[in-house]
């Protein structure tokens, strides 16, 4: 019997040291970042916000400043670190970015506790790789909520602060359901009241947090706009088809919808908020086998299958939707926005070289604009 | 508001110490294969958040 | 190989597994558990150790909420809290059925109503609810049916149901409009199980129900015994008054504090060491159930099983789809248990608002649906749990076939709520 107990609990440890083992590898793995020509410093979340100062959520921010006059533009990666072209895209302007006119603050890592945590019952990768030239660059798959290593318990239910909305009690989790936040909150809201801090002390005048959603989801392949922002976002979305050669919606931010950054930086900041989404069959409920290669290209039988029977509000066909397509939607999104804004702000300019646009990142893939941290001497790490 | 929040998280940890023993415990007690195996089963989440790994 | 035949071929291998495993009288988990192993191996994951330890860790909190609520519970009942109760109701309330019935039945409502969980009233008050029903003349199997309906109708009662919650975020829509849309179904849903299933019974004999019971400790009162429920109910209270103020504390620390409170109160010395221990192996089976239906979860989701089950139930008829959602809904729960709102309540709602049905009102009626899955094996997490505590020993089917009744009915008004949604749109408030 004691022999029968020992080979049981055997099995047990070995499950529990090489998952747990392959847990702390996830959470502990260090994503390189090679500061491009364009950065000028970097700086701490926590600089803007004691609260947050030490704590896995007490992110870098980029600097990419021109020196010239200009607007400030903050972009958030990584609000939801499932969403990976939303962190890849952001990361393209700190290595390759150069303002010309303004200044651009890049968050790669807005919620770094939910990047370092895969979510349960997901089955998700715990990495994936950018294939470059040089050899390769592996990113850490995230969750749509942080930590529970971070943030526990949960309440039964999530109060919205400040709007007392009712909320599911994962969301409190949730980044993008956590603003304006909260200076004596969770390690969430605190993290967005920082960014919040940051915004005013910086006197951000404009926002983009970058997402990607399932193809079911009705809140896809669009820009979200904070009323202040509608002007600029139709601009933007007139436009992209023919410079681009892709198409963006634009909706407006509901305003009885609490917590998200194209609401509440709006309303509680000077900046204009917007939000852009792309697809990622990914996480899409009906995918099949949740694997690495998904996750990059985007192909999947189901999921056309569902799009087939109209369920879906985004087209997708048997190519998929290759990260290199999103984040090319999200690199030229952003820079068409500059554009628009300096059109429509010529006082305030924004304009930013060096960053590949949708046909280029598509044509010479995500890889070619990741340069080697072997080689490179300013390296930093997320 | 941090203390207690911190003092929160704390009782959290020692209670799922507390119910990893008292499972260990079980099992050592246990006369049935299956039973066995699954006290190893049902730890495996515990002591994940034990040692702050899951 | 497509990716829908592979998806079968793991599929049929998975169920194969545990066919035999339960032909070679293995229990319902561990042969749950080799059927995940079996579809990993199948898909060429092999033993997966961190998908095994991931999907293992998927209902750590729900597993803490039904120890730390059960152990509350079992210190009362050794206190002689339970005892004392029973008594006094059975004093106060012996001459009215009706108003028993009420009671009962609101007693059963409110501590899933506020914090989502189904269990949670099966262990906070079925227990005492199932010992004065049974004074009444019912069966234990109708005792444990009422409870088991009454607990699921109470998880999706408002203001929380996880559902419609979950659900709700998947399509961008707010938690907003659906108080009556649920209240309503449910209370009166509760109240026509309770009178269908308890009316029948014979008067109670008080004389007789007071000589059966186990004899509440002389020092035992009304103090000794509420002061836990206060505990309990000003800390739920707390939260929602003041939730940006007060810390988070969390339905297990909630229920540990009341079992404090408990044991301090206990007018006869509580072995707590004993207890607990006994609390841990009575929930066994249970926590067992939920940790490795979360390894299977996530077996079928990296093999892409998952996606084919979502895949096939969504792209249904509609027609279809309106006609068996008291079979998709109820079975979705029994392998995903809050999994099925992400999995199969958002592309539903998608598809009910696409032709012009309104989601609010369909939703409700699919939340007042998907509790009754929580009956029905392999899981059968609340089914399991609610015969346990009401101490129900004959076969699982007997207590399943007295389920039926109500729960076709249930199962009817959901769908009627979903199929005539846009004419009852007005209950939303909007």
């Amino acid at each position: 019997m004691l022999l029968r107990k020992l080979i049981i609990s055997a099995f047990g440890l070995t499950v529990l040291i090489l998952g747990g083992h392959s847990f702390y590898s996830h959470r502990h793995l260090k994503e390189a970042v090679v500061l491009g020509p364009g950065v000028t410093d970097v700086v701490k979340l926590g600089d803007y916000f004691d609260g947050i100062a030490g704590s896995i959520n007490d992110c870098n921010l980029y600097i990419l400043d021109s020196g010239n006059p200009g607007a400030t533009i903050l972009i958030l990666g990584g609000s939801h670190p499932e969403e990976p072209a939303s962190r890849l895209a952001a990361w393209l302007f700190v290595e390759n970015g150069l303002m010309t006119e303004g200044r651009m603050i890049v968050a790669l890592s807005a919620n770094r506790s939910a990047s370092t945590v895969t979510r349960l019952s997901g089955a998700y990768p715990s990495d994936f790789t950018i294939l470059t030239k040089w050899g390769g660059r592996k990113f850490r798959m995230g969750d749509r909520w942080s930590s529970p290593l971070d943030q526990w318990p949960d309440p039964e239910v999530y109060i919205h602060s400040p709007s007392g909305q009712e909320l599911a009690y994962v969301d409190i989790r949730n980044f993008n359901r956590c603003w304006p936040g909260r200076a004596n909150g969770t390690i969430t809201e605190r993290a967005c009241f920082a960014f919040m801090e940051m915004i005013r002390k910086e006197k951000v005048d404009l926002v983009i947090d970058l997402h990607e959603a399932e193809l079911q989801y009705p809140v896809i392949s669009t820009i979200v706009a904070h009323e202040r922002g509608e002007e600029l976002a139709t601009f933007v979305s007139m436009m992209l088809p023919d410079m681009e050669g892709f198409n963006m919606g634009m909706e407006f931010s509901p305003k009885a919808l609490h917590g998200l950054s194209h609401r509440e930086i709006g309303d509680f900041s000077d900046a204009v908020s917007l939000l852009f989404e792309a697809p990622e069959p990914f996480l899409d409920a009906t995918r099949g086998r949740t694997t690495r290669e998904q996750l990059l290209t985007g192909i999947d039988e189901f999921v056309v299958k569902a799009g087939k029977a109209g369920l879906l509000f985004e087209k997708i066909d048997e190519k998929g939707w290759h990260i290199d397509v999103r984040i090319g939607r999200h690199t030229s999104a952003i820079l068409q926005t500059m554009e628009s804004w300096t059109e429509i702000m010529p006082d305030r300019p924004l304009s930013c070289e060096g960053v590949p646009r949708y046909a280029e990142v598509i044509e010479n893939s995500t890889g070619h604009y990741l340069h080697n941290p072997a080689t490179s001497s300013k390296v930093l790490y997320e | 508001m941090n203390l207690l929040t911190t003092v929160i998280s704390i009782c959290y940890y020692v209670f799922i110490a507390y119910v990893a023993i008292l499972m260990i415990i079980n099992l050592i007690r246990s006369r049935k294969w299956e039973q066995e195996l699954l006290y190893v089963i049902v730890l495996l989440p515990f002591l994940l958040r034990l040692f702050r790994l899951k | 190989m497509s990716m829908t035949a592979a998806a079968t071929i793991i599929l049929g291998i998975m169920v194969a597994i545990y066919i035999i495993a339960k032909y070679f009288k293995l229990s319902t988990e561990l042969a749950m558990l080799a059927a995940a192993l079996s579809g990993s191996m199948a898909g060429g994951t092999w033993l997966a150790p961190r998908h095994i330890a991931e999907g293992a860790s998927t209902y750590l909190d729900i597993n803490l909420i039904f120890i730390s609520a059960t152990l509350f519970m079992n210190i009362l009942k050794a206190a002689g809290g339970v005892a004392f109760v029973v008594r006094a109701i059975l004093k106060r309330f012996h001459k009215t059925r009706i108003t028993m019935l009420m009671l009962l039945a609101l007693l059963l409502l409110v501590p899933g109503a506020l914090t989502g969980a189904g269990s949670v009233t099966v262990l906070i008050t079925g227990g005492l609810v199932a010992v004065v029903l049974s004074f009444m003349g019912i069966t234990k199997v109708r005792i444990a049916a009422i409870v088991f309906i009454i607990a699921g109708l109470s998880a999706a009662a408002p203001p929380v149901s996880l559902w419609a919650m979950m659900t709700a975020a998947g399509v961008n829509m707010p938690y907003v409009g659906f108080f009556l849309p649920l209240l309503i179904p449910c209370i009166l849903l509760a109240l026509t199980t309770i009178f269908i299933l308890g009316w029948k019974g014979e008067r109670i004999n008080l004389e007789k129900a007071f000589a059966e019971l186990p004899p509440a400790p002389e020092k035992m009162n009304w103090i000794r015994v509420i002061i836990p429920f206060l505990v309990f109910g000003f800390l739920v209270f707390m939260g929602r008054q003041w939730p940006h103020t007060t810390p988070i504390v969390g339905l297990p620390l909630m229920f540990l504090l009341a079992a404090l409170a408990a044991y301090l109160l206990s007018p006869v010395k509580i072995e707590i060491y004993k207890i607990s221990r006994e609390t841990i192996k009575q929930l066994l089976p249970l926590i067992g159930t939920l940790t490795c239906v979360g390894i299977l979860v996530q077996m079928m989701t990296l093999t892409g099983v998952r996606g084919l089950l979502a895949v096939t139930a969504v792209t249904l008829p509609v027609v279809v789809v309106f006609g068996f959602l008291w079979v998709l809904l109820p079975i979705s729960e029994a392998v995903l248990m809050y999994g099925a709102a992400p999995v199969i309540g958002v592309p539903l709602v998608l598809l009910f608002n696409n032709i012009g049905l309104d989601p609010i009102i369909a939703l409700a009626g699919m939340s007042v649906i998907w509790p009754l899955g929580d009956a029905i094996p392999p899981t059968a997490i609340i089914g399991r749990l609610t015969v346990d505590v009401v101490g129900f020993k004959g076969s699982y089917g007997t207590f399943l076939k007295t389920c039926l009744v109500p729960g076709l009915i249930i199962a009817l008004v959901g769908t009627a709520m979903v199929v005539f949604s846009a004419r009852l749109g007005f209950l939303t408030g909007l």
